[in-house]
């Protein structure tokens, strides 16, 4: 508890410090609003229910998103992972695709799937699919080879090494690339919104962008970057429990 | 009551290394065969191939008279490493080597090989909390949960100090003594090897072959500081002698390292 309030040593002084270098005109309030501005503002905009609104619809977005490309990566990986042939065959195609920067993608996807959630979804899904896929992958490919052994000198199977061996195995890896790729996902749902949406919180960025509200733009920030931090820890709290036979817990979220 | 029959076994990994050249072994029922050499003699190419981890080159391997190839029921291992499964608790990595035993009965097992091994109120331990000897006790156990006919020991205890092997040679005597599975050692200490061993195999390396096999006729329980023991010790070390005197000339020659240490 007392490590956790250290690291609030910093945000307290810059806010303070913030505050009264706009109460003394120092800096323009207008353009970099104190704290206590964007606190008003945020409360205005839950009273008007709009930051609810933009935020329930970011975060569909990064569900479905992230749902769709964390699902695909996960059979993809654990295909080539299990089948040198099918390793040979697929994998180069994805890393060249890999070496395409996502964000390219997002004129082809307007052509093809419109300017509406769709082509929303498909980019965040993209930028979800890679981490996730060479970290199954790479998991899978790094499974000591030693207690695949001890399965088959205990008699399992194939299927039965790969369920009870190599699964768990792969988990910790597995969970840490299933984070990456939902911090990914926030990424792209910023970047999907950006290029035109008419709700969500990069919407509100744009919004206050255009009516020249720094105050909105700064809401909109934090609120992204409280959601992320929820929903890694979320993950993290979730998946908890199949990790606790590991020799290094992970120390922070 | 369990024999295994090697007949010609042979071994050339796909690099070209010959491990093992024509194999010959028949171990009673019950019996304890020590296989002693350094490394690259093929003697954890041996074991693995009796584990139906690696397919033989030539040669054929038979469980009570019938050949088998791949892994087997009756046979169960201990590595050099411990090789626990991180993610089960000890009790259940014990459990792991009787998967095809009744709950009730795997049950009353793991309980029972908690308590000989020393390690009753560790079940619910996570392995990474144990030390290298316990673990190896649980190895020990999982190895045995089964009643293996047979049980294949991989230099199991040349990772641990002094005192800790002294323990675990006790522990292997006394589960042998209850179970009697027939047991084919792995290892490079000769005082082990006599401690243990009913039959000393000494092996020469490159490629592996059978040297020299020594009957050892000490009486059990045995006394590692008994005179007799002493003198089957050096018997021993002399046929060792004999195995690398062929071997001194090509010594600076410098043959193909096996991986196989």
């Amino acid at each position: 508890m007392r490590r956790a309030l250290t690291g609030l040593i910093i945000p307290v002084i810059a806010g303070v410090a913030w505050e009264v270098a706009v109460r003394f005109g120092v800096v323009p309030g207008r353009l970099m609003p104190p704290p206590s501005q964007l606190l008003r503002t945020a409360i205005s905009l839950i009273r008007s229910g709009d930051l609810q609104t933009h935020a329930a619809a970011t975060m569909s977005r990064v569900g479905i998103g992230f749902g769709f490309g964390a699902l695909a990566g996960t059979l993809l990986g654990m295909l080539t992972g299990a089948s040198p042939l099918a390793r040979r065959l697929l994998d180069p195609s994805v890393q060249a695709l890999r070496a395409i920067p996502s964000i390219a993608w997002v004129p082809i996807f307007i052509l093809w799937l419109g300017i509406f959630e769709m082509s929303k979804l498909a980019l965040i899904a993209l930028g979800v699919f890679f981490p996730i896929y060479l970290g199954t992958l790479s998991a899978i490919q790094d499974v000591d080879r030693k207690l695949i052994e001890v399965g088959r000198v205990f008699g399992l199977s194939r299927a039965g090494v790969m369920l009870r061996i190599t699964w768990p195995a792969v988990l910790p890896t597995w969970i840490a690339a299933l984070r990456s790729g939902l911090g990914l996902g926030f990424m792209f749902v910023v970047a999907a919104e950006l290029m035109g949406a008419s709700e969500g919180l990069g919407y509100l960025l744009v919004f206050g962008q255009q009516m020249g509200q720094a105050d909105v733009i700064l809401v909109a920030m934090i609120v992204f970057a409280l959601l992320g931090k929820l929903s890694d820890a979320l993950l993290v709290a979730v998946t908890a429990p199949l990790l606790r036979w590991q020799d290094t817990v992970r120390a922070r979220l | 009551m369990t024999t295994l029959a090697i007949e010609g076994l042979s071994k050339t990994y796909a690099d070209g290394t010959e491990a093992l050249r024509d194999m010959h072994l028949f171990a009673h029922s019950g019996e304890i065969v020590a296989l002693l050499g350094g490394s690259g003699c093929g003697k954890t190419t041996l074991l693995r191939l009796a584990a139906g981890l690696d397919e033989p080159s030539a040669g054929s391997i038979a469980i009570d008279g019938k050949a088998v190839t791949g892994t087997h029921a009756a046979i169960s291992a201990v590595f050099q490493e411990p090789r626990l499964l991180p993610w089960l608790s000890v009790e259940r990595n014990i459990g792991f080597g009787g998967r095809r035993i009744a709950n009730g009965e795997r049950r009353r097992r793991i309980d029972d090989l908690l308590q000989r091994t020393g390690l009753a109120g560790y079940g619910d331990r996570w392995p990474k909390d144990l030390s290298g000897g316990q673990q190896q006790r649980v190895a020990m156990a999982r190895a045995l949960i089964g009643r293996p006919g047979i049980l294949l020991l991989d230099e199991p205890f040349s990772a641990l100090d002094a005192f800790t092997r002294s323990s675990l040679h006790e522990l292997v005597l006394a589960l042998w003594q209850d179970l009697r599975p027939t047991i084919l050692l792995v290892t490079h200490d000769v005082d082990e090897a006599v401690f243990l061993a009913d039959r000393v195999i000494v092996m020469r390396p490159r490629p592996g072959r059978v040297h020299e096999t020594m009957t050892i006729t000490l009486a059990r329980p045995r006394n590692k500081l008994a005179a007799e023991h002493d003198i089957t010790r050096r018997n021993v070390l002399r046929a060792i002698d004999r195995s690398l005197a062929g071997d001194r000339i090509s010594a600076t020659g410098g043959g193909a390292i096996s991986p196989w240490v």
